[in-house]
């Protein structure tokens, strides 16, 4: 019986050798396929603007972060998994926005659904560059109805007075002059 | 100018719009042989590109899922599907149950994510295991701002292997309703 450790950094016990050839390239092909499509590069505004849902979860250092604390601060809200290829590939242009507007009062939370820090943690260090914003865990997926969200990823930005203001759906490339643009306009306001 | 001429310059303009709309392209990877077929029309890009079955075996047997509850996920013709809104004239709002899979001696809807998770539900999988199945397929409804909103998700056909046939997918932007077709769409084997 064989121990296979597979890219996203978990285990898959199975007898037969032939399968586990087919189990470890099925894991590296599938994200494979899905790099295909061009992540974009722009923010939809909000059509009906509002207060943004309540977001109360604990981080992978167990600490708790509460959205309604972050009032007066532009906070970037991305709910995003592991398996999701179109999230592998923006995670690290949210990283690269978070690094180049944090100090002027950009918070990015990222919320993982579903899984575990054994799987998620190996994954962050696979990201180049890795992320350092908070990963929050929404272990049953309740966040997901509360924001309303029918895919993954999808991302809302919520402006300082904590009504929501942008939202995107599907993969972004957040570092676009474009779509930094919109977020520094935000942060002036 | 002759009118028998004026007509046909006219027939071929039409064909030439017609086929300039739904364009179709089909591309094969080289390393694993699954084939993609793509097509723009109305400002929205759709794509389908296979997924073997021992890829997805590999995948939710990562997630983990049970062999047996795998299996016929894996053999139910599967495919990554994607559709964007690069530049519908408003929001593209669809519902996966108004599209169609026609082949020579039926149309149907794709197999809805609620007949699958109905499906799971005899093989007691752990949270986790159901939240990577639900939210890594194509979203039943969704509705994507013009500018690059698009999602990326696993959508079942439910046809044998080998079968070909034509997908309808149908939304709406403002009350109108359009549709794109791919036509002579291949399952895998």
């Amino acid at each position: 019986m064989s121990l296979i450790k597979a890219s996203y950094g978990m285990f898959v016990v199975h007898p037969d050798p032939l399968k586990w050839i087919w189990l470890l390239l099925g894991v590296w092909l599938l994200p494979v396929y899905a790099d295909l499509p061009p992540l974009t590069h722009g923010l939809t505004l909000v059509p009906q603007p509002h207060t943004a849902p309540a977001l109360r979860l604990p981080t992978m250092d167990d600490e708790t972060i509460d959205i309604e604390a972050l009032k007066g601060k532009v906070v970037v809200v991305n709910f995003w998994a592991t398996w999701c290829p179109p999230c592998r590939r923006e995670m690290p242009s949210l990283e690269r926005l978070y690094q180049t507007s944090k100090e002027k009062g950009l918070v990015v939370l990222a919320v993982n659904i579903g899984e575990d820090i054994d799987t998620i943690f190996p994954f962050l260090g696979t990201v180049d560059p890795s992320p350092s914003f908070p990963i929050l865990l929404d272990n049953d997926s309740h966040s997901l109805s509360e924001w309303k969200v029918r895919g993954l990823p999808t991302t809302f930005v919520v402006g300082p007075d904590g009504n929501l203001v942008y939202q995107a759906v599907g993969g972004r490339e957040f570092n676009h002059p474009a779509l930094l643009q919109q977020l520094l306009d935000l942060l002036k306001e | 100018m002759n009118p028998t001429i004026r007509i046909g310059i006219v027939l071929l303009s039409m064909l030439l719009t017609s086929s300039t709309v739904s364009a179709q392209s089909k591309t094969v990877d080289p390393t694993t042989g699954a084939v993609s077929w793509e097509t723009q029309m109305h400002g929205v890009t759709l794509s389908l590109t296979q997924i073997l079955p021992d890829q997805a075996r590999a995948f939710y047997l990562n997630r983990g899922l049970p062999a047996v509850a795998t299996e016929p996920y894996a053999k139910a013709c599967v495919y990554m599907t994607i559709l964007r809104n690069d530049s519908a004239p408003g929001v593209v709002h669809f519902q996966l149950e108004d599209w169609s899979v026609v082949s020579t001696d039926q149309s149907r809807p794709p197999v809805s994510v609620e007949a699958w998770l109905k499906r799971l539900e005899e093989y007691d999988l752990t949270q986790a295991a159901t939240i990577a199945f639900r939210w890594a397929q194509f979203p039943p409804e969704q509705a994507y701002q013009p500018g690059g909103d698009w999602n990326q998700g696993m959508l079942t056909t439910g046809l044998e292997a080998d079968t070909v046939f034509d997908l309808v997918a149908r939304w709406d932007v403002a009350g109108e309703s359009y549709q794109g077709i791919l036509r002579n769409v291949r399952c895998a084997s």
